[in-house]
């Protein structure tokens, strides 16, 4: 059974329209990506996932736990999921083990796994410090701490890098790829198509309406890089697929590396560079906002 | 979970020396400005201050000026010392909910599985508690100061022991709710706060009557008060966590 069955989801507000018609699903140990522009309904649908909201139609089961129109997820349905929020939403005057050990209360988590998140997220020697003195990339590797207090099923990150700085960027980029390693299931929410490209193996394209889920295909794709155009006859046979643009060949190799390059060699053409190509999601993203009939 | 919710709210009030400080002035002044005026009259002109006592508020008292002023004071006051279990948790609660919406807290707070009941009963604790305690102790220092000038034993009475013990917990209770179910509803604390005080009102307007003298209230209306505050507690606390609406707190901005 998937992590995460959505189907037909759609909540509005005062009439106006968040979002409709999304529908995807997320495996086990998925790390999987919703892409959209701002408003596009992203932080509407992980709330309704994370049993905030009632959806106005459709339905979901999210760690085994259904939610309905006019119902919003069950107290156990939020126990069995994690939810990094767009803001880190702590209390300044407490301090960061103060305010995680209230969350794991609330949670009914064993206090023990307060420090040891603290270490682990590199915040042990600061624990005891206010919220309000951590910096902002503390605030929010504390925020991501919160979200795994109970060990959940289900982790829901909406928007884990807005607003931070490069430096605290970096940390909190480097925190959420060693959770996809651990084959957590992940939900990451996000309008930079380069933290779902590194990260998500799936990605659902919302903007008012889910427009597509797509396979973010890593490493598939071969990138030749040739000093001048030449006609690749000659490796044809050793690839899946080929595309040229130009110098440059995007193959679904078939045979390995060194033999295509030998073939390439053999057919006249001088490599410059030989690199896995990543899938091209901006690409992706906006081709299918055109097909979408959005700007 | 209501202990959780209790705890975290109690450590953020300590934590608060601006609360505190707000929480402290209206207690400090409903103490000690009557007792200045009281003591600064008996020692100014006592006699003459016992004959606007007997005219106002036609009561006549054996023990001499001191005590019979002091016995007008101790009976009128009572009405302003009963604000106190009102208002103080109206600031509390106003600033626990709204302000959980302020700072951004609510949506974690409400996203794990708590439920609506013990996040209203712990937050309404939290407030009610410390003001229950301010306004006791406020009274012992106010019935010990007031018997000192007196120079006999006037209060606590029945109608300040009863007041102390059975409505002062029952206001608190109501100024909380009242709180509770505004800052559910307004989206800013201050807001909140200040529409919920106006419930100190009808009480404001009982102390004014008694300082004037056309009103005498007894411990029988304070008894039938304390039967109405219980009723319209009941049904504040019950709309209190109707009004909690968690989606409707997470899209007002909306």
């Amino acid at each position: 059974m998937a992590a995460i069955e959505a189907y037909g989801l759609a909540k509005s507000f005062d009439g106006r329209p968040a979002c409709r018609d999304i529908s995807f699903q997320v495996e086990r140990g998925e790390v999987f990506g919703l892409l959209g522009p701002n408003g596009a309904g992203k932080t509407t649908t992980l709330r309704m996932l994370a049993g905030l909201y009632a959806p106005d139609a459709g339905t979901a089961t999210v760690a085994g736990h259904p939610i309905a129109p006019g119902r919003p997820g069950s107290a156990a349905l939020r126990a069995r999921v994690g939810l990094l929020t767009e803001s880190p939403g702590f209390y300044d005057r407490l301090t960061a083990r103060e305010n995680l050990l209230y969350f794991a209360r609330l949670h009914q988590a064993p206090a023990r796994r307060c420090d040891a998140l603290l270490d682990r997220f590199g915040l042990g020697a600061h624990a005891d410090r206010p919220f309000a003195a951590l910096s902002r990339g503390m605030k929010q590797k504390l925020a991501i701490a919160r979200a795994l207090v109970h060990e959940p099923d289900v982790v829901f990150l909406d928007e884990p890098t807005v607003g931070l700085d490069p430096a605290a960027t970096r940390e909190v980029r480097a925190v959420v790829a060693e959770l996809a390693r651990e084959q957590r299931t992940i939900v990451l929410c996000t309008h930079h198509l380069e933290e779902v490209e590194r990260l998500c193996s799936r990605a659902a394209f919302i903007a008012g309406r889910l427009i597509a889920v797509h396979e973010i295909r890593r490493e598939s794709l071969l990138r030749i890089e040739l000093a001048a155009p030449v006609e690749p006859d000659g490796v044809r046979t050793l690839c899946h697929s080929l595309r040229q643009e130009g110098a440059v060949l995007l193959i679904e190799p078939r045979a390995e590396v060194p033999e295509i390059v030998a073939a390439l060699v053999r057919s006249g053409a001088r490599v410059l560079a030989v690199a896995p190509h990543r899938d091209p999601l901006e690409e992706a993203w906006l081709k299918l906002l055109a097909e979408a009939g959005r700007p | 979970m209501i202990g959780v919710v209790f705890r975290k709210e109690l450590l953020e009030v300590r934590r608060s020396p601006v609360l505190l400080l707000s929480m402290a002035s209206l207690p400090a002044t409903v103490v000690a400005v009557p007792l200045a005026l009281l003591a600064w009259l008996l020692h100014a002109a006592p006699e003459q201050a016992l004959v606007f006592v007997e005219d106002v508020y036609r009561i006549r008292l054996p023990e001499g000026a001191f005590a019979g002023v002091a016995a007008a004071m101790a009976r009128n006051w009572l009405p302003m010392f009963l604000v106190l279990p009102i208002f103080l948790p109206i600031v509390l609660t106003a600033q626990s909910v709204g302000g959980e919406r302020e700072r951004r807290t609510l949506e974690p707070l409400l996203a794990t599985p708590v439920s609506t009941l013990a996040i209203v009963a712990g937050k309404s604790l939290a407030a009610t508690v410390p003001a229950v305690l301010i306004t006791w102790v406020a009274a012992v220092v106010f019935c010990l100061g007031l018997d000192a000038i007196a120079g006999v034993w006037l209060l606590p009475d029945a109608a300040w022991t009863f007041g102390a013990l059975v409505l002062a917990p029952l206001l608190a209770l109501f100024g909380n709710a009242t709180a509770v179910a505004v800052s559910s509803r307004v989206l800013d604390p201050r807001a909140a706060q200040n529409l919920s005080a106006t419930t100190v009102l009808p009480l404001l307007a009982l102390l004014v009557f008694q300082l004037a003298g056309r009103l005498a209230l007894g411990t029988g209306f304070y008894i039938a008060m304390a039967a109405g505050v219980a009723l319209a507690d009941c049904v504040l606390l019950a709309l209190a966590v109707r009004v909690f609406d968690r989606e409707r707190l997470l899209t007002r901005w909306r």
